[in-house]
């Protein structure tokens, strides 16, 4: 692909509505995202670092 | 190519696929120079003939061979030595990669000079020497107070001015810009020295190991998302443009948008632009990062370590940064009277680092089943095997060399032992220089001007708010939430 072409794509591309696939995806990773970080923090104050 | 991580090439150095990859031969390579440098445990001291640096007023006195007992060879001798040993090493590893043999040795001999001036450069007193004291060694009223590692930014901003005003310059060196390759042999070497450092103090080792799972639930799940949801919601880009672009700002840069680039079968382009932008923006994060660090984290070290392998996309950019910040800091710190262990904050970088590194597989394979078989069904369709073909075998290395160390430093009797420190020392000094290399070759991939030219401005705009709008402040709460209080042991 040449380099005008690229920038005309990037210019031009149609426009990809969010699938519903795509929303549970983000949902999920930030859903499963928050839930482990809580619990690691949890782990992290009843464990703390040991010397 | 169909291995994305196997060989996740930096921009501009793409070939047919080789005999053998960059991240196996890394593996190859550190190893050997590893089990060289055991040579000293059984009283054979076969790698202390490679030039180290010392912080210099008068350059004869810049370098020297790293072990006393080379000392014979001069500074002079130890470079010509170490710059034979590296050029007959990585023009073997050359002619595996089926690359132009003639041309990589021509090329790595510049790409070698130019590299270790720098070095030598970020050695000269006025650039490195920190402590009054130290100044008052060299005669000196003034300095940067950069270290001795300062030399690192020297060589990437010598590479940023071959690149972008001495461009033929570049292309004449690409043959050996290889900075994934050097960055790779670093991290399999650093994994002794990192095991001589936790030798020590093996629990807190341990607990700063355990927090480093935080990273990898951070840049998965947690920037990815967000990331893809800017990229895909408020700069309309489509699927295939975003998925990689999440992927490099928010796991790996260069690695991760190759592997998932690949897994969700977008064209090779896509990876390619993303991985040049990945290179500039981690470029710009090396050059401010660290001094950030040094002012502001520079009493929670290892919040300052963490933040950096978070914040900073690429293993060459993010374990060297870590490099700086840690000398950044150990020489504030000094400075107030505070002596740390060196090798305790580019510890946690490293780790942070490659617990993220490890799962760039599993998460392209996650994101290449869903692509597919649910946004684009295609015969082609994503494979369990993938994962173990996008998995960074340098890891293997690092985890292999970082065991090694540690059951030699723990494990043996105390006259082996003691000399264990001496002699991953010795390994080390390879480490820095292939850190040196690492660096001069990111700046020569940083072409700015090509790049803009290129029409990259819309996904710089989606890299440049997520990055610094988003990926280092959370970044840094993190690394806050689980490294702040946690100092590294005290020199002894």
């Amino acid at each position: 692909m040449s380099e005008p072409d690229l920038r005309e794509e990037l210019k031009n591309a149609p426009a990809e509505p969010l699938l519903p696939i795509e929303k549970k995806l983000i949902g999920w990773s930030l859903g499963i995202g928050v839930v482990l970080l809580v619990v690691l923090l949890l782990v992290n104050h009843y464990f703390p670092v040991t010397l | 190519m169909s291995v994305a991580t196997e060989s996740a090439r930096w921009p501009g150095t793409a070939q047919p696929e080789p005999r053998i990859t960059e991240d196996w031969l890394s593996v190859w390579i550190g190893l050997a120079i590893f089990v060289l440098a055991l040579g000293m445990l059984g009283g054979v001291d076969l790698l202390g003939w490679v030039v180290s640096t010392s912080v210099w007023i008068d350059p004869s006195l810049a370098l020297g061979s790293v072990s006393r007992a080379y000392a014979q060879l001069g500074g002079a001798g130890a470079l010509v030595v170490t710059y034979v040993a590296l050029l007959a090493v990585l023009t073997a590893a050359a002619a595996a990669l089926d690359l132009d043999v003639k041309r990589f040795a021509v090329a790595f001999t510049a790409v070698f000079a130019l590299a270790y001036a720098s070095w030598i450069i970020g050695s000269y007193a006025y650039v490195a020497a920190v402590t009054p004291a130290e100044q008052q060694k060299f005669g000196i009223g003034w300095s940067l107070k950069l270290t001795n590692e300062g030399g690192y930014v020297v060589a990437l901003l010598a590479g940023l001015i071959i690149a972008n005003f001495f461009p033929r310059l570049a292309e004449w060196l690409k043959e050996a810009i290889r900075p994934e390759l050097y960055i790779k042999i670093a991290i399999v070497i650093l994994g002794a020295f990192l095991a001589v450092t936790a030798a020590g103090r093996l629990t807190l080792a341990t607990s700063l190991l355990l927090r480093g799972v935080a990273a990898i639930v951070e840049a998965y799940l947690i920037y990815w998302a967000v990331v893809y949801y800017i990229a895909r919601k408020w700069f309309g880009f489509n699927r295939e443009w975003a998925a990689p672009l999440a992927s490099g700002i928010s796991i790996c840069g260069v690695s991760a948008a190759i592997a998932v680039g690949g897994a969700i079968r977008a064209r090779p382009i896509v990876p390619v632009m993303v991985s040049s932008l990945v290179v500039i923006f981690a470029v710009v994060e090396v050059l401010i990062l660290p001094f950030l660090a040094q002012t502001f984290l520079w009493q929670e070290p290892l919040v300052a370590g963490a933040w950096i392998g978070l914040a900073v996309k690429t293993d060459g950019a993010a374990v060297a940064g870590g490099g700086i910040t840690e000398s950044l800091i150990l020489a504030k710190s000094a400075a107030e009277g505070i002596h740390y262990q060196p090798g305790w904050i580019l510890g946690v970088t490293a780790t942070v680092k490659i617990f993220i590194d490890i799962f760039i597989g599993i998460w392209a394979f996650v994101l290449g089943y869903i692509w597919t078989n649910h946004i684009n069904p295609s015969p082609n369709k994503a494979r369990v095997s993938e994962i173990w073909q996008r998995f960074p075998k340098f890891i293997i290395g690092f985890v292999l060399t970082f065991v090694g160390g540690l059951a030699l430093a723990l494990g043996t009797p105390t006259q082996i032992s003691s000399k264990v420190p001496a002699a991953i020392g010795e390994a080390n000094t390879f480490r820095v220089i292939f850190f040196i290399l690492t660096f001069f070759s990111i700046g020569i991939l940083s072409n700015f001007k090509k790049l803009w030219q290129e029409g990259v401005g819309k996904l710089a705009a989606v890299y440049l708010l997520s990055l610094f709008g988003f990926v280092i402040w959370v970044g840094l709460a993190i690394s806050w939430l689980f490294f702040s209080g946690v100092k590294p042991p005290l020199a002894s």
